[in-house]
Protein backbone atom coordinates (compact mmCIF):
# COMPACT_ATOMS: atom_id res chain seq x y z
CA UNK A 1 0.00 0.00 0.00
CA UNK A 2 2.70 2.10 1.17
CA UNK A 3 4.47 1.12 -2.21
CA UNK A 4 1.56 2.41 -4.06
CA UNK A 5 1.40 5.59 -2.10
CA UNK A 6 4.36 6.43 -2.62
CA UNK A 7 4.50 5.79 -6.52
CA UNK A 8 1.28 7.67 -6.80
CA UNK A 9 2.71 10.77 -5.44
CA UNK A 10 5.29 10.47 -8.04
CA UNK A 11 3.26 10.05 -10.56
CA UNK A 12 1.73 13.13 -9.85
CA UNK A 13 4.28 15.05 -8.96
CA UNK A 14 5.56 14.03 -12.46
CA UNK A 15 2.18 14.62 -13.97
CA UNK A 16 1.82 18.50 -12.09
CA UNK A 17 5.59 19.13 -13.16
CA UNK A 18 4.71 18.02 -16.82
CA UNK A 19 1.67 19.99 -17.24
CA UNK A 20 3.52 22.90 -16.19
CA UNK A 21 5.73 22.37 -18.82
CA UNK A 22 3.45 21.68 -21.69
CA UNK A 23 0.76 23.66 -20.88
CA UNK A 24 -1.78 21.46 -19.14
CA UNK A 25 -2.09 18.86 -21.17
CA UNK A 26 -2.35 16.34 -18.88
CA UNK A 27 -5.68 14.77 -18.21
CA UNK A 28 -8.22 16.14 -16.20
CA UNK A 29 -10.87 13.57 -15.36
CA UNK A 30 -14.53 14.32 -14.66
CA UNK A 31 -17.58 12.45 -13.93
CA UNK A 32 -20.19 11.00 -16.43
CA UNK A 33 -23.82 9.29 -15.21
CA UNK A 34 -25.87 6.94 -17.76
CA UNK A 35 -29.30 7.73 -16.98
CA UNK A 36 -31.19 4.29 -18.49
CA UNK A 37 -35.29 4.88 -18.82
CA UNK A 38 -36.89 1.41 -19.75
CA UNK A 39 -40.01 2.65 -21.84
CA UNK A 40 -43.30 1.26 -23.92
CA UNK A 41 -43.96 4.14 -26.66
CA UNK A 42 -42.09 6.72 -25.14
CA UNK A 43 -43.77 6.14 -21.30
CA UNK A 44 -41.78 4.56 -18.48
CA UNK A 45 -43.09 1.46 -17.51
CA UNK A 46 -44.83 0.42 -14.39
CA UNK A 47 -44.64 -2.87 -13.53
CA UNK A 48 -47.01 -4.95 -12.29
CA UNK A 49 -50.55 -2.69 -13.23
CA UNK A 50 -50.07 -1.06 -17.12
CA UNK A 51 -50.98 -3.91 -20.20
CA UNK A 52 -49.24 -3.47 -23.26
CA UNK A 53 -49.68 -4.91 -26.28
CA UNK A 54 -47.16 -6.90 -28.56
CA UNK A 55 -46.75 -6.77 -32.55
CA UNK A 56 -48.30 -10.52 -32.58
CA UNK A 57 -51.92 -8.60 -30.36
CA UNK A 58 -50.91 -10.23 -27.31
CA UNK A 59 -51.65 -8.24 -24.05
CA UNK A 60 -49.09 -8.79 -21.29
CA UNK A 61 -47.89 -7.22 -17.88
CA UNK A 62 -44.70 -6.80 -16.57
CA UNK A 63 -43.68 -7.99 -13.23
CA UNK A 64 -40.13 -7.65 -13.28
CA UNK A 65 -37.03 -6.14 -15.84
CA UNK A 66 -33.15 -6.61 -15.04
CA UNK A 67 -30.65 -6.32 -17.48
CA UNK A 68 -26.68 -6.13 -17.16
CA UNK A 69 -24.90 -3.73 -18.90
CA UNK A 70 -21.17 -4.00 -18.87
CA UNK A 71 -17.74 -3.49 -20.95
CA UNK A 72 -18.35 0.67 -21.09
CA UNK A 73 -16.93 2.65 -23.62
CA UNK A 74 -16.70 5.99 -24.89
CA UNK A 75 -15.57 6.99 -28.32
CA UNK A 76 -14.35 10.73 -29.23
CA UNK A 77 -14.38 13.34 -31.64
CA UNK A 78 -10.97 11.82 -32.54
CA UNK A 79 -12.55 8.25 -32.80
CA UNK A 80 -10.24 7.51 -30.11
CA UNK A 81 -11.77 4.61 -27.39
CA UNK A 82 -11.92 5.20 -23.85
CA UNK A 83 -12.44 2.06 -22.00
CA UNK A 84 -14.19 2.18 -18.76
CA UNK A 85 -11.76 -0.19 -16.43
CA UNK A 86 -13.36 -3.43 -17.11
CA UNK A 87 -13.41 -4.51 -13.51
CA UNK A 88 -15.94 -2.15 -12.45
CA UNK A 89 -17.88 -1.55 -15.45
CA UNK A 90 -20.89 -4.29 -14.54
CA UNK A 91 -23.99 -2.85 -13.69
CA UNK A 92 -27.41 -4.51 -13.10
CA UNK A 93 -30.25 -1.94 -14.27
CA UNK A 94 -33.59 -3.22 -12.30
CA UNK A 95 -36.65 -1.41 -13.48
CA UNK A 96 -37.83 -1.70 -9.40
CA UNK A 97 -34.72 0.25 -8.00
CA UNK A 98 -33.98 3.48 -9.60
CA UNK A 99 -31.18 4.27 -8.16
CA UNK A 100 -29.85 1.26 -10.25
CA UNK A 101 -30.99 2.74 -13.37
CA UNK A 102 -28.70 5.71 -13.24
CA UNK A 103 -25.10 4.38 -13.32
CA UNK A 104 -22.00 7.00 -12.41
CA UNK A 105 -18.80 6.75 -14.16
CA UNK A 106 -16.04 8.32 -12.57
CA UNK A 107 -12.56 9.57 -13.53
CA UNK A 108 -13.03 9.92 -17.15
CA UNK A 109 -10.74 11.51 -19.07
CA UNK A 110 -12.10 14.81 -20.34
CA UNK A 111 -12.89 15.04 -23.98
CA UNK A 112 -15.60 15.63 -26.32
CA UNK A 113 -17.21 12.46 -26.95
CA UNK A 114 -19.53 11.57 -29.59
CA UNK A 115 -20.56 8.04 -29.40
CA UNK A 116 -21.25 5.18 -26.48
CA UNK A 117 -20.86 1.06 -26.51
CA UNK A 118 -21.78 -0.84 -23.79
CA UNK A 119 -22.45 -4.45 -23.64
CA UNK A 120 -25.70 -6.35 -22.55
CA UNK A 121 -24.70 -9.34 -20.08
CA UNK A 122 -21.19 -10.49 -19.53
CA UNK A 123 -19.02 -11.75 -22.27
CA UNK A 124 -18.66 -15.25 -22.22
CA UNK A 125 -14.81 -14.84 -23.75
CA UNK A 126 -14.12 -12.77 -21.16
CA UNK A 127 -16.03 -14.87 -18.45
CA UNK A 128 -13.01 -15.84 -16.44
CA UNK A 129 -11.66 -14.13 -13.65
CA UNK A 130 -8.72 -11.76 -15.28
CA UNK A 131 -11.43 -9.50 -16.50
CA UNK A 132 -12.62 -8.84 -13.41
CA UNK A 133 -15.99 -9.83 -13.53
CA UNK A 134 -15.72 -12.60 -10.61
CA UNK A 135 -16.60 -9.92 -7.91
CA UNK A 136 -20.04 -9.13 -10.00
CA UNK A 137 -21.07 -12.49 -8.55
CA UNK A 138 -22.90 -11.24 -5.12
CA UNK A 139 -24.56 -8.66 -7.20
CA UNK A 140 -26.16 -10.91 -9.87
CA UNK A 141 -26.49 -13.51 -7.09
CA UNK A 142 -28.63 -11.43 -5.05
CA UNK A 143 -30.42 -10.19 -8.08
CA UNK A 144 -31.35 -13.67 -9.21
CA UNK A 145 -28.90 -13.08 -12.20
CA UNK A 146 -27.11 -16.08 -12.12
CA UNK A 147 -28.19 -19.57 -13.07
CA UNK A 148 -27.50 -21.58 -10.12
CA UNK A 149 -26.93 -24.63 -11.84
CA UNK A 150 -24.42 -22.74 -14.70
CA UNK A 151 -21.43 -21.07 -14.08
CA UNK A 152 -23.27 -18.50 -15.81
CA UNK A 153 -25.34 -15.08 -15.96
CA UNK A 154 -28.69 -14.02 -16.69
CA UNK A 155 -28.36 -11.08 -18.91
CA UNK A 156 -31.86 -10.18 -18.92
CA UNK A 157 -34.35 -11.08 -16.62
CA UNK A 158 -37.74 -10.23 -18.08
CA UNK A 159 -40.89 -11.66 -16.48
CA UNK A 160 -44.89 -10.91 -16.33
CA UNK A 161 -48.24 -12.65 -17.70
CA UNK A 162 -49.82 -12.68 -21.08
CA UNK A 163 -53.40 -13.43 -22.12
CA UNK A 164 -56.88 -13.23 -20.39
CA UNK A 165 -56.31 -15.98 -18.08
CA UNK A 166 -52.58 -14.28 -17.06
CA UNK A 167 -50.19 -16.87 -18.23
CA UNK A 168 -47.10 -16.69 -16.82
CA UNK A 169 -44.40 -15.81 -19.27
CA UNK A 170 -40.50 -15.70 -18.51
CA UNK A 171 -37.65 -14.75 -20.30
CA UNK A 172 -33.91 -15.11 -19.37
CA UNK A 173 -30.90 -14.66 -21.92
CA UNK A 174 -27.83 -15.47 -21.09
CA UNK A 175 -24.95 -17.53 -22.53
CA UNK A 176 -24.14 -21.45 -21.76
CA UNK A 177 -21.48 -23.93 -21.67
CA UNK A 178 -18.89 -23.34 -25.30
CA UNK A 179 -21.76 -23.29 -27.52
CA UNK A 180 -24.54 -20.56 -26.93
CA UNK A 181 -23.29 -17.48 -26.50
CA UNK A 182 -26.05 -14.45 -26.49
CA UNK A 183 -23.40 -11.45 -25.25
CA UNK A 184 -24.26 -8.61 -27.37
CA UNK A 185 -22.33 -5.19 -27.73
CA UNK A 186 -24.39 -1.86 -29.06
CA UNK A 187 -22.60 1.30 -30.50
CA UNK A 188 -24.99 4.38 -29.66
CA UNK A 189 -24.48 8.13 -31.26
CA UNK A 190 -24.93 10.59 -28.89
CA UNK A 191 -27.32 13.04 -29.66
CA UNK A 192 -25.15 15.75 -29.23
CA UNK A 193 -21.56 15.40 -27.96
CA UNK A 194 -20.81 15.04 -24.47
CA UNK A 195 -18.29 17.02 -22.58
CA UNK A 196 -16.63 15.47 -19.97
CA UNK A 197 -14.26 17.94 -17.72
CA UNK A 198 -14.00 18.53 -14.16
CA UNK A 199 -16.23 20.97 -13.71
CA UNK A 200 -19.86 19.22 -13.76
CA UNK A 201 -21.23 16.20 -14.21
CA UNK A 202 -22.34 15.36 -17.35
CA UNK A 203 -24.80 12.60 -18.27
CA UNK A 204 -26.15 10.51 -21.08
CA UNK A 205 -29.96 9.80 -21.03
CA UNK A 206 -30.57 6.34 -22.72
CA UNK A 207 -33.93 4.54 -23.60
CA UNK A 208 -34.73 0.92 -23.56
CA UNK A 209 -37.48 0.48 -25.77
CA UNK A 210 -38.82 -2.63 -24.00
CA UNK A 211 -41.65 -3.39 -26.60
CA UNK A 212 -38.34 -4.42 -28.58
CA UNK A 213 -38.07 -7.19 -26.94
CA UNK A 214 -40.87 -9.40 -28.67
CA UNK A 215 -40.80 -6.95 -31.69
CA UNK A 216 -37.75 -5.71 -33.48
CA UNK A 217 -35.45 -7.48 -35.88
CA UNK A 218 -37.43 -10.37 -34.77
CA UNK A 219 -40.80 -11.07 -34.09
CA UNK A 220 -41.93 -13.31 -30.26
CA UNK A 221 -45.45 -14.65 -29.84
CA UNK A 222 -45.54 -15.49 -26.47
CA UNK A 223 -48.40 -17.83 -27.11
CA UNK A 224 -46.39 -19.52 -29.21
CA UNK A 225 -43.23 -19.66 -26.63
CA UNK A 226 -43.55 -18.37 -22.96
CA UNK A 227 -40.93 -19.77 -21.48
CA UNK A 228 -37.35 -19.10 -22.97
CA UNK A 229 -34.76 -20.43 -20.80
CA UNK A 230 -31.86 -22.19 -22.47
CA UNK A 231 -33.26 -22.25 -25.76
CA UNK A 232 -30.61 -22.29 -28.71
CA UNK A 233 -33.37 -21.29 -31.07
CA UNK A 234 -35.22 -17.90 -29.74
CA UNK A 235 -32.81 -17.01 -26.73
CA UNK A 236 -30.62 -15.83 -29.76
CA UNK A 237 -33.59 -13.78 -31.00
CA UNK A 238 -34.66 -12.25 -28.52
CA UNK A 239 -30.81 -11.20 -27.29
CA UNK A 240 -30.81 -9.98 -31.07
CA UNK A 241 -33.67 -7.78 -30.24
CA UNK A 242 -32.76 -6.32 -27.06
CA UNK A 243 -29.62 -5.13 -29.06
CA UNK A 244 -31.71 -2.90 -30.71
CA UNK A 245 -33.89 -1.42 -27.85
CA UNK A 246 -31.35 1.37 -26.83
CA UNK A 247 -31.78 4.99 -27.77
CA UNK A 248 -29.66 7.74 -26.62
CA UNK A 249 -32.19 10.33 -26.20
CA UNK A 250 -30.25 12.94 -24.26
CA UNK A 251 -27.11 14.29 -23.29
CA UNK A 252 -26.11 16.85 -20.74
CA UNK A 253 -23.58 18.72 -20.23
CA UNK B 1 12.33 -32.49 -3.49
CA UNK B 2 9.84 -30.24 -4.26
CA UNK B 3 7.42 -30.46 -1.95
CA UNK B 4 10.30 -30.61 0.99
CA UNK B 5 11.12 -26.90 -0.90
CA UNK B 6 7.76 -25.74 -0.44
CA UNK B 7 7.29 -27.23 3.38
CA UNK B 8 10.84 -25.23 4.11
CA UNK B 9 10.22 -22.24 2.70
CA UNK B 10 6.45 -22.15 4.12
CA UNK B 11 7.73 -22.81 8.13
CA UNK B 12 10.59 -20.18 7.46
CA UNK B 13 8.12 -17.39 6.47
CA UNK B 14 5.71 -18.68 9.25
CA UNK B 15 8.63 -18.49 11.89
CA UNK B 16 9.61 -15.25 10.51
CA UNK B 17 6.11 -13.82 11.07
CA UNK B 18 6.71 -13.31 14.90
CA UNK B 19 9.45 -11.11 14.72
CA UNK B 20 8.99 -9.63 11.05
CA UNK B 21 5.81 -7.96 9.71
CA UNK B 22 6.17 -8.70 5.61
CA UNK B 23 6.06 -12.51 4.98
CA UNK B 24 7.03 -13.74 1.93
CA UNK B 25 4.68 -15.24 -0.44
CA UNK B 26 6.76 -17.02 -2.82
CA UNK B 27 5.75 -18.37 -5.79
CA UNK B 28 4.87 -21.64 -6.20
CA UNK B 29 5.96 -23.83 -9.60
CA UNK B 30 3.70 -25.01 -12.23
CA UNK B 31 5.30 -27.73 -13.45
CA UNK B 32 3.81 -29.78 -16.77
CA UNK B 33 4.80 -33.57 -16.92
CA UNK B 34 6.33 -33.88 -19.78
CA UNK B 35 3.91 -36.53 -20.93
CA UNK B 36 1.20 -34.06 -20.80
CA UNK B 37 0.16 -31.29 -23.27
CA UNK B 38 -0.19 -27.75 -22.71
CA UNK B 39 -2.41 -26.91 -19.71
CA UNK B 40 -6.03 -24.85 -20.93
CA UNK B 41 -5.51 -22.54 -17.63
CA UNK B 42 -3.25 -19.89 -18.13
CA UNK B 43 -1.37 -19.93 -15.24
CA UNK B 44 0.16 -16.62 -16.05
CA UNK B 45 -2.99 -14.66 -15.10
CA UNK B 46 -3.20 -16.32 -11.74
CA UNK B 47 -0.13 -17.20 -11.13
CA UNK B 48 -0.33 -20.17 -7.78
CA UNK B 49 1.62 -18.72 -4.50
CA UNK B 50 2.58 -20.04 -1.50
CA UNK B 51 0.03 -18.06 0.53
CA UNK B 52 -2.65 -18.13 -2.44
CA UNK B 53 -2.36 -22.57 -2.88
CA UNK B 54 -2.94 -22.55 1.33
CA UNK B 55 -5.79 -20.24 1.12
CA UNK B 56 -7.63 -22.02 -1.66
CA UNK B 57 -7.05 -25.27 0.78
CA UNK B 58 -8.22 -23.66 3.43
CA UNK B 59 -11.44 -22.62 1.60
CA UNK B 60 -11.25 -26.33 -0.20
CA UNK B 61 -12.12 -27.36 3.24
CA UNK B 62 -14.05 -25.10 5.27
CA UNK B 63 -17.70 -25.75 6.12
CA UNK B 64 -18.12 -22.10 5.86
CA UNK B 65 -19.10 -21.89 2.13
CA UNK B 66 -22.11 -24.46 2.69
CA UNK B 67 -25.02 -22.78 4.17
CA UNK B 68 -25.11 -25.59 6.72
CA UNK B 69 -21.18 -24.91 7.75
CA UNK B 70 -20.61 -28.82 7.57
CA UNK B 71 -20.31 -29.45 3.57
CA UNK B 72 -17.43 -28.36 2.56
CA UNK B 73 -16.14 -29.11 -1.06
CA UNK B 74 -13.58 -31.77 0.44
CA UNK B 75 -16.82 -33.25 2.05
CA UNK B 76 -17.63 -35.08 -1.44
CA UNK B 77 -14.37 -34.71 -2.55
CA UNK B 78 -12.08 -36.96 -0.97
CA UNK B 79 -8.30 -37.41 -1.47
CA UNK B 80 -8.38 -40.75 -0.82
CA UNK B 81 -10.58 -41.52 -3.69
CA UNK B 82 -9.27 -39.84 -6.07
CA UNK B 83 -11.25 -36.85 -5.21
CA UNK B 84 -14.28 -38.24 -5.36
CA UNK B 85 -17.14 -39.13 -2.95
CA UNK B 86 -16.13 -42.59 -2.15
CA UNK B 87 -19.26 -45.52 -2.57
CA UNK B 88 -21.72 -42.08 -3.15
CA UNK B 89 -24.23 -42.81 -6.00
CA UNK B 90 -24.97 -39.45 -6.20
CA UNK B 91 -23.23 -36.32 -4.50
CA UNK B 92 -24.80 -34.71 -1.25
CA UNK B 93 -25.62 -31.54 0.11
CA UNK B 94 -26.53 -29.76 2.83
CA UNK B 95 -29.62 -30.48 5.01
CA UNK B 96 -29.56 -34.42 3.72
CA UNK B 97 -29.92 -33.11 0.12
CA UNK B 98 -29.40 -35.56 -2.73
CA UNK B 99 -27.97 -34.51 -6.17
CA UNK B 100 -28.65 -35.96 -9.30
CA UNK B 101 -24.49 -36.80 -10.35
CA UNK B 102 -21.72 -38.57 -9.29
CA UNK B 103 -18.96 -36.41 -7.87
CA UNK B 104 -16.04 -36.40 -10.14
CA UNK B 105 -12.47 -36.77 -9.65
CA UNK B 106 -10.44 -33.45 -9.08
CA UNK B 107 -6.91 -33.62 -10.92
CA UNK B 108 -5.27 -32.45 -14.05
CA UNK B 109 -8.25 -29.53 -14.17
CA UNK B 110 -5.09 -27.43 -15.55
CA UNK B 111 -5.57 -29.61 -18.63
CA UNK B 112 -9.56 -29.30 -19.10
CA UNK B 113 -11.50 -27.21 -21.40
CA UNK B 114 -15.04 -27.22 -19.84
CA UNK B 115 -15.91 -28.47 -16.57
CA UNK B 116 -18.44 -31.04 -14.76
CA UNK B 117 -20.82 -33.66 -16.65
CA UNK B 118 -22.60 -31.20 -19.23
CA UNK B 119 -19.47 -29.07 -19.62
CA UNK B 120 -21.89 -26.16 -18.49
CA UNK B 121 -18.73 -23.97 -16.37
CA UNK B 122 -16.04 -22.99 -18.93
CA UNK B 123 -13.44 -22.11 -17.01
CA UNK B 124 -11.86 -23.37 -13.65
CA UNK B 125 -12.33 -19.99 -12.25
CA UNK B 126 -16.23 -20.07 -11.71
CA UNK B 127 -16.70 -24.39 -11.63
CA UNK B 128 -16.88 -23.43 -7.88
CA UNK B 129 -19.97 -21.41 -7.95
CA UNK B 130 -21.81 -24.38 -9.54
CA UNK B 131 -21.62 -26.79 -6.18
CA UNK B 132 -21.69 -23.08 -4.01
CA UNK B 133 -24.95 -21.96 -4.84
CA UNK B 134 -26.87 -25.23 -5.73
CA UNK B 135 -29.52 -25.86 -3.75
CA UNK B 136 -28.72 -29.69 -3.48
CA UNK B 137 -25.10 -28.79 -2.83
CA UNK B 138 -23.69 -25.92 -0.01
CA UNK B 139 -26.50 -24.08 -1.33
CA UNK B 140 -24.55 -20.94 -0.15
CA UNK B 141 -24.80 -17.40 -1.18
CA UNK B 142 -21.46 -15.76 -2.08
CA UNK B 143 -22.41 -12.63 -0.07
CA UNK B 144 -22.91 -15.05 2.88
CA UNK B 145 -19.59 -16.60 2.14
CA UNK B 146 -17.91 -13.51 2.00
CA UNK B 147 -19.48 -12.28 5.47
CA UNK B 148 -18.32 -15.37 6.91
CA UNK B 149 -14.87 -15.24 6.01
CA UNK B 150 -14.37 -11.68 6.79
CA UNK B 151 -15.19 -12.37 10.88
CA UNK B 152 -12.16 -15.22 10.93
CA UNK B 153 -8.71 -13.01 11.72
CA UNK B 154 -7.02 -16.43 9.55
CA UNK B 155 -8.94 -15.57 7.03
CA UNK B 156 -8.19 -11.99 7.00
CA UNK B 157 -4.51 -12.71 7.45
CA UNK B 158 -4.70 -15.01 4.67
CA UNK B 159 -6.70 -12.98 1.81
CA UNK B 160 -4.33 -10.02 2.78
CA UNK B 161 -0.87 -12.27 2.39
CA UNK B 162 -2.25 -13.83 -0.79
CA UNK B 163 -3.35 -11.07 -2.86
CA UNK B 164 -1.97 -7.31 -3.34
CA UNK B 165 -5.63 -5.67 -3.11
CA UNK B 166 -5.87 -8.19 0.76
CA UNK B 167 -9.29 -8.12 -0.37
CA UNK B 168 -11.67 -11.48 0.91
CA UNK B 169 -14.01 -10.94 -2.15
CA UNK B 170 -15.64 -13.59 -4.52
CA UNK B 171 -12.72 -12.86 -7.08
CA UNK B 172 -9.97 -13.68 -4.64
CA UNK B 173 -11.81 -16.63 -3.32
CA UNK B 174 -11.86 -18.37 -6.72
CA UNK B 175 -8.75 -17.39 -7.85
CA UNK B 176 -7.26 -19.09 -4.57
CA UNK B 177 -9.34 -22.04 -5.27
CA UNK B 178 -7.69 -22.40 -8.84
CA UNK B 179 -4.16 -21.65 -7.22
CA UNK B 180 -5.14 -25.02 -5.03
CA UNK B 181 -6.83 -26.84 -7.43
CA UNK B 182 -4.44 -26.23 -10.73
CA UNK B 183 -1.62 -27.76 -8.70
CA UNK B 184 -3.28 -31.05 -8.12
CA UNK B 185 -1.63 -32.85 -10.91
CA UNK B 186 -1.89 -36.54 -10.87
CA UNK B 187 1.06 -37.95 -13.53
CA UNK B 188 2.77 -40.20 -10.92
CA UNK B 189 0.75 -43.56 -12.31
CA UNK B 190 2.97 -47.02 -13.52
CA UNK B 191 1.63 -46.12 -16.83
CA UNK B 192 3.46 -42.46 -16.28
CA UNK B 193 6.81 -43.90 -15.77
CA UNK B 194 5.97 -46.27 -18.51
CA UNK B 195 5.33 -43.68 -21.05
CA UNK B 196 8.14 -41.47 -19.97
CA UNK B 197 11.08 -44.41 -19.86
CA UNK B 198 11.26 -44.27 -16.19
CA UNK B 199 12.03 -47.96 -15.98
CA UNK B 200 8.66 -49.40 -14.98
CA UNK B 201 7.35 -52.08 -16.97
CA UNK B 202 3.60 -53.51 -17.94
CA UNK B 203 3.02 -56.98 -16.77
CA UNK B 204 2.13 -59.46 -19.46
CA UNK B 205 -1.34 -59.27 -18.70
CA UNK B 206 -1.31 -54.78 -18.54
CA UNK B 207 0.12 -54.99 -22.15
CA UNK B 208 -2.14 -57.09 -23.29
CA UNK B 209 -5.37 -55.00 -21.55
CA UNK B 210 -3.09 -51.61 -23.39
CA UNK B 211 -3.47 -53.12 -26.51
CA UNK B 212 -7.12 -53.46 -26.28
CA UNK B 213 -7.26 -50.39 -24.81
CA UNK B 214 -5.65 -48.17 -27.66
CA UNK B 215 -7.98 -50.34 -30.03
CA UNK B 216 -11.24 -50.37 -28.46
CA UNK B 217 -11.42 -47.36 -25.99
CA UNK B 218 -8.58 -44.67 -26.73
CA UNK B 219 -10.89 -43.60 -29.59
CA UNK B 220 -12.65 -41.28 -26.81
CA UNK B 221 -10.26 -42.10 -23.91
CA UNK B 222 -7.44 -40.60 -26.13
CA UNK B 223 -4.15 -39.24 -25.14
CA UNK B 224 -2.67 -39.14 -21.96
CA UNK B 225 -5.27 -37.21 -19.79
CA UNK B 226 -7.52 -40.37 -21.03
CA UNK B 227 -10.36 -38.39 -22.62
CA UNK B 228 -10.82 -36.52 -25.59
CA UNK B 229 -13.07 -34.06 -23.94
CA UNK B 230 -16.18 -34.67 -25.86
CA UNK B 231 -19.22 -34.92 -24.84
CA UNK B 232 -20.97 -38.56 -25.93
CA UNK B 233 -24.10 -40.70 -25.07
CA UNK B 234 -22.67 -44.05 -24.38
CA UNK B 235 -25.73 -46.06 -24.18
CA UNK B 236 -27.11 -45.95 -20.25
CA UNK B 237 -30.52 -46.53 -20.70
CA UNK B 238 -32.78 -43.26 -18.92
CA UNK B 239 -32.92 -43.66 -15.58
CA UNK B 240 -36.66 -42.18 -14.40
CA UNK B 241 -35.39 -41.21 -11.39
CA UNK B 242 -33.16 -38.50 -12.74
CA UNK B 243 -34.56 -38.07 -16.21
CA UNK B 244 -30.93 -36.33 -16.79
CA UNK B 245 -30.99 -34.91 -20.44
CA UNK B 246 -27.33 -34.32 -20.26
CA UNK B 247 -25.39 -31.82 -21.87
CA UNK B 248 -28.86 -30.49 -23.83
CA UNK B 249 -29.59 -28.83 -20.26
CA UNK B 250 -26.82 -26.32 -21.52
CA UNK B 251 -26.99 -26.14 -25.34
CA UNK B 252 -30.80 -27.22 -25.49
CA UNK B 253 -29.90 -28.95 -28.79
CA UNK B 254 -31.71 -31.97 -28.90
CA UNK B 255 -28.47 -33.53 -30.62
CA UNK B 256 -27.29 -32.38 -27.23
CA UNK B 257 -29.85 -35.01 -25.24
CA UNK B 258 -28.25 -37.86 -23.17
CA UNK B 259 -24.79 -36.90 -24.22
CA UNK B 260 -22.38 -36.59 -20.98
CA UNK B 261 -18.47 -35.46 -20.85
CA UNK B 262 -15.76 -38.46 -21.78
CA UNK B 263 -14.16 -38.60 -18.01
CA UNK B 264 -10.45 -38.83 -17.73
CA UNK B 265 -9.65 -42.32 -16.59
CA UNK B 266 -7.02 -41.33 -14.31
CA UNK B 267 -7.39 -43.08 -11.14
CA UNK B 268 -10.63 -44.85 -12.35
CA UNK B 269 -9.58 -47.69 -9.98
CA UNK B 270 -11.23 -46.01 -6.71
CA UNK B 271 -13.37 -43.45 -8.43
CA UNK B 272 -16.45 -46.11 -7.99
CA UNK B 273 -19.52 -46.00 -8.69
CA UNK B 274 -19.00 -45.28 -12.14
CA UNK B 275 -20.81 -43.12 -14.78
CA UNK B 276 -22.75 -39.15 -14.72
CA UNK B 277 -25.12 -40.94 -12.08
CA UNK B 278 -22.86 -43.46 -10.55
CA UNK B 279 -24.88 -46.14 -11.75
CA UNK B 280 -22.08 -49.33 -12.39
CA UNK B 281 -20.73 -50.41 -9.19
CA UNK B 282 -17.45 -51.78 -10.73
CA UNK B 283 -15.06 -51.59 -13.36
CA UNK B 284 -16.75 -55.29 -14.48
CA UNK B 285 -20.18 -53.53 -14.31
CA UNK B 286 -18.79 -50.91 -16.53
CA UNK B 287 -16.82 -53.58 -19.14
CA UNK B 288 -20.18 -55.54 -19.45
CA UNK B 289 -22.34 -52.30 -20.12
CA UNK B 290 -20.23 -51.47 -22.97
CA UNK B 291 -20.10 -54.93 -24.90
CA UNK B 292 -23.76 -55.65 -23.86
CA UNK B 293 -25.59 -53.36 -21.96
CA UNK B 294 -26.15 -50.55 -24.48
CA UNK B 295 -29.17 -48.80 -24.79
CA UNK B 296 -30.03 -47.34 -28.22
CA UNK B 297 -31.43 -43.99 -29.03
CA UNK B 298 -31.34 -41.03 -31.57
CA UNK B 299 -28.47 -39.42 -30.20
CA UNK B 300 -25.98 -42.87 -29.31
CA UNK B 301 -22.38 -42.50 -30.63
CA UNK B 302 -22.42 -43.59 -33.76
CA UNK B 303 -19.37 -45.95 -32.96
CA UNK B 304 -21.26 -48.85 -31.05
CA UNK B 305 -23.49 -49.39 -34.18
CA UNK B 306 -22.75 -50.89 -37.54
CA UNK B 307 -23.65 -50.25 -40.69
CA UNK B 308 -27.04 -51.35 -40.59
CA UNK B 309 -27.53 -49.17 -37.78
CA UNK B 310 -27.46 -52.36 -34.86
CA UNK B 311 -26.15 -51.80 -31.66
CA UNK B 312 -23.16 -53.34 -31.42
CA UNK B 313 -21.44 -51.96 -28.49
CA UNK B 314 -17.65 -52.88 -27.59
CA UNK B 315 -17.32 -56.43 -28.37
CA UNK B 316 -14.72 -57.99 -25.59
CA UNK B 317 -14.40 -61.58 -23.75
CA UNK B 318 -14.80 -62.28 -20.89
CA UNK B 319 -10.40 -62.59 -20.75
CA UNK B 320 -10.05 -59.19 -23.02
CA UNK B 321 -12.32 -57.47 -19.89
CA UNK B 322 -9.89 -58.83 -17.48
CA UNK B 323 -7.05 -57.27 -19.14
CA UNK B 324 -8.17 -54.04 -20.05
CA UNK B 325 -9.05 -53.91 -16.27
CA UNK B 326 -5.72 -54.86 -15.45
CA UNK B 327 -4.50 -52.32 -17.45
CA UNK B 328 -6.77 -49.43 -15.85
CA UNK B 329 -5.33 -50.33 -12.45
CA UNK B 330 -1.76 -48.90 -13.83
CA UNK B 331 -3.53 -45.60 -13.87
CA UNK B 332 -3.83 -45.25 -10.04
CA UNK B 333 -1.27 -42.63 -8.99
CA UNK B 334 -0.30 -43.51 -5.14
CA UNK B 335 1.87 -40.29 -5.19
CA UNK B 336 -0.86 -38.10 -5.75
CA UNK B 337 -3.37 -39.78 -3.88
CA UNK B 338 -0.90 -39.74 -0.59
CA UNK B 339 0.05 -36.33 -1.51
CA UNK B 340 -0.09 -34.23 1.69
CA UNK B 341 0.24 -30.68 0.02
CA UNK B 342 -3.63 -31.67 -0.83
CA UNK B 343 -4.52 -33.10 2.51
CA UNK B 344 -7.17 -31.68 4.39
CA UNK B 345 -4.67 -32.37 7.95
Amino acid sequence: MKKIAILLVTCLAIASCKSDDEGGSEPILGNLTLDFKNVIENTDIELGTNTYTNGSAENYKISELKYIISNIVLINDNGEEFKYPVDQSYFLVNEEVSTSKSIPLSDIPSATYTKIRFGIGVDQSKYPIESGTANFIPTAEEAGMLWNWSAGYKFIKFEGTFGDADTPFLIHVGSHGATLDNYKEVTLDLSSNVIVSDSATASIGISADIAKIFDSTNTHSLVEKSDIQVDPENAPKIAENINTMFTVTAVFN
Amino acid sequence: MYISIILIGASCSSDKDEYVPIVENNTLEFKVPANFPEPTYNVSLNPPTEKGFELGKKLFYDGRLASDGVVSCGFCHIQDFAFTHHTHIVSHGVDGAIGTRNAQPLHNLAFMKEFTWDGVATHLDLQPIIPITAEVEMNETFSNVISKLEKEPAYVTLFAQAFENKKIDSENMLKALSQFMIMMISSNTKYDRIERNEGSVFTEEEVAGFELFTSKCATCHAGTLFTDQSFRNNGLAIDPQYNDIGRKRITGLEEDQYKFKVPSLRNIELTFPYMHDGRLRTLMDVMDHYSDGMTDSETLDPMFKDENGTVTGIPMTAIEKEQIIAFLKTLTDDVFLNDNRFSEF
